[in-house]
């Protein structure tokens, strides 16, 4: 959807009298280039006698021709300014606009002279940049352009029926641009191993190799394609938007030794981690939301190694001690807050 | 690397990004106040109802989550009639269609001895594929439920696409079919050594309910749905003697003389699974508030 929009801002008064010019640039965005000699002298005309012809109802009757000069090109007189029509041209009956500002009956000049456009503000308002883009939503509730966002969360592990890795973490973005973020995470793991282990190995005599996460570290982005309002109880509004993340980073892991605790003390290792996940969040006000993110981290974990070696002394030696090497889903869910710096800010463009 | 030194790399990161919310530029403080005719309007009007009055049938296939032996997609639906635009009445059901096993179930057949600490355990021989058969399963879920839509609204995507919204809790009451090993090693039951005793029988299981799920109304008649639901109770999911002797019953009967399987050795489970469906809702025509 395209259509001309004002860049800037205007005061009230300036913005009614300019309303007629504005809605001349809408109405012909390819032929106002080629027109433009024409539409500006119509729009003037317009924008300094039409503010009482706009007021009048649709469909009234036309008013006798009036001893000073009406707005002319304003369409039937009488009735309302079509402006999806071509504008009439003068004639006899009708002549054109007269040049001076608020001239003849009624009108903005009358009801308030300072508000009385001059034609200086017009030619100043049809000299702004405009804007092409109109969106389909505007005043986005909470925008995240150039916003800082402070987001510390506990995590949660899915997928990992034998050792639970719940924690907390913190992540921080940039947003670029309304949809797009870059950011840092990182997460602090606890580590709780299933009872469910122990009944396997007690029960089948069967050791399924266990690891442990310490912390990891993540270069993100984000991007926000859906977004969204709620009524809550069909009484309050909330926000929400939908990101989805991906980056990379490094995943701190060790095996737990469960093969031969006696010999076997492993280190954390960091692992090249890539993660991609979905996020949903609920803004309560314009810079404070819940968030639920749900993450995948896929990195190559060692496992410990199911056999010993013959000797003592080798069992004793690291090098013994791991095993295969498998692509692993690090799979966690994400719960927390999320912070938007600065707090507050002002729309480019009024509502 | 040691945990000292992850842990001062997390700090740095925090200082980092500490830094870089102290270097964010300013914003001016000002908001939008609503004035003019919308000021002290309702939140919402001409909503359009899509559920009060209207019954939904939806079709739906569920996966199971975090599954130790046995994966299960089900396949079945949601039959529901909605008294209110927030409140509705039904039942969700849905039976086992397809049931895989986990890779420790496949490892526990190929690689587990097999010897006389655990006969009374794991059937059959090394690979002969015949441990997934003593492993619990659910076959059925039946669950009368209510369901409460607290949320309605709309979301758009990429800036362009429109479609209403409604997020929902459903609370009710389960009737699973669960297979799982029968009870042995009791007076009148075989010994949980012999090949017999690995045979699984059925029983129903009650379990309360629960959930959340999220509706997309792309028409007046056709939403999509996604949903998570919860079903937590106990059964014996590896077909084990695990429970039932030592301090608190925590420890096999086995190691306290002749094994026992029977209701000591199940343990709590918190099934879960997540639901996609296509929802159909009649009359056709929704109705809209005010």
């Amino acid at each position: 959807m395209k259509q001309t929009k004002p860049d800037g801002q205007l005061s009230s008064g300036q913005s009614r009298k300019c309303a007629a010019f504005e809605r001349c640039q809408r109405r012909t965005p390819v032929e106002r280039w080629g027109k433009s000699a024409l539409s500006a002298i119509l729009c003037l005309g317009l924008a300094l006698w039409g503010s009482d012809a706009l007021a009048q109802k649709k469909g009234g009757k036309p008013k006798p021709a009036p001893a000073a000069p009406a707005a002319a090109p304003a369409a039937p007189a009488g009735g309302e300014i079509s402006l999806d029509e071509e504008p009439a041209k003068p004639t006899a009956d009708t002549p054109a606009a007269p040049a001076a500002a608020g001239g003849g009956e009624g009108g903005i000049c009358e009801i308030d002279p300072s508000a009385c456009p001059k034609a200086e503000d017009v030619k100043k308002a049809a000299g702004r940049e405009v804007k092409q883009d109109l969106y389909a939503v505007q005043q986005i509730y909470a925008l995240r352009a150039r916003r800082v966002e402070l987001n510390p969360y506990w995590s949660q592990t899915l997928n990992d029926q034998f050792v639970a890795h719940p924690g907390p973490g913190l992540a921080l973005n940039y947003y670029l641009s309304n949809v797009l973020a870059i950011g840092l995470n990182g997460t602090y793991y606890t580590n709780f191993d299933s009872s469910f282990n122990a009944d396997v190995r007690r029960s089948a005599r069967v050791a399924v190799p266990l690891n442990e996460y310490l912390a990891n570290a993540n270069l993100n982005f984000s991007y926000v394609p859906v977004y969204g309002k709620f009524a809550g109880f069909g009484d309050f509004i909330f926000h929400f938007d939908a990101y989805v993340v991906g980056g990379v980073g490094g995943l701190w892991t060790r095996p737990i030794a469960v093969i031969d605790p006696d010999n076997r003390k492993f280190d954390w290792k960091p692992k090249i981690a890539f993660n991609a996940g979905v996020g949903l969040r609920i803004f309560f006000n314009r810079w404070f939301a819940a968030m639920l993110e749900v993450r995948d981290y896929v990195y190559q974990e060692e496992l410990e190694s199911l056999t010993l070696a013959a000797t003592q002394q080798k069992q004793q030696d690291p090098g013994t001690w791991f095993g295969d090497k498998q692509l692993t889903n690090n799979v966690q869910a994400q719960l927390g807050i999320s912070v938007f710096l600065p707090f507050s800010w002002e729309y480019r463009l009024p509502k | 690397m040691n945990r000292r030194t992850v842990t001062r790399s997390l700090v740095a990161l925090a200082v980092g990004g500490l830094a870089l919310v102290g270097a964010s530029q300013p914003a001016a403080a000002q908001e939008i106040q609503i004035t003019g005719p919308l000021a002290g309007a309702p939140a919402v009007r001409k909503l359009r109802l899509h559920r009060e009055g209207r019954f939904e049938v939806a079709p739906a296939v569920s996966f199971t989550l975090l599954d130790e032996y046995r994966r299960t997609l089900f396949a079945g639906g949601r039959l529901q009639y909605n008294v209110k635009d927030w409140l509705g009445i039904g039942v969700w059901g849905a039976f086992g269609a397809l049931q895989t096993t986990t890779d420790l179930t496949d490892q526990i057949d190929k690689q587990a001895l097999r010897n006389s600490r655990t006969a009374s355990n794991v059937s059959g021989k090394p690979g002969a594929d015949q441990f997934k058969s003593q492993v619990g399963q659910i076959d059925w879920v039946a669950a009368p439920q209510v369901q409460f839509v607290p949320f309605r609204g709309k979301l758009s995507l990429f800036q362009n696409i429109f479609v209403d919204t409604d997020a929902y809790l459903h609370l009710g009451v389960a009737f699973a079919g669960v297979k799982e090993r029968g009870d042995c090693g009791g007076q009148g039951q075989p010994l949980c050594t012999t090949p017999q005793s690995f045979t699984a029988v059925s029983r129903t299981a009650v379990a309360p309910t629960f959930g959340l799920g999220l509706n997309f109304y792309t028409g007046n008649l056709v939403s999509i749905g996604i949903e998570y639901r919860a079903l937590p109770f106990s059964w014996n999911r590896g077909g084990f003697d695990s429970r039932g002797a030592g301090p608190n019953g925590k420890y096999p009967n086995g190691l306290a003389g002749s094994p026992v399987v029977n209701s000591e050795d199940r343990t709590f489970k918190f099934n879960q699974m997540v639901t996609l469906a296509v929802g159909f809702s009649l009359p056709t025509k929704p109705k809209s508030s005010d």
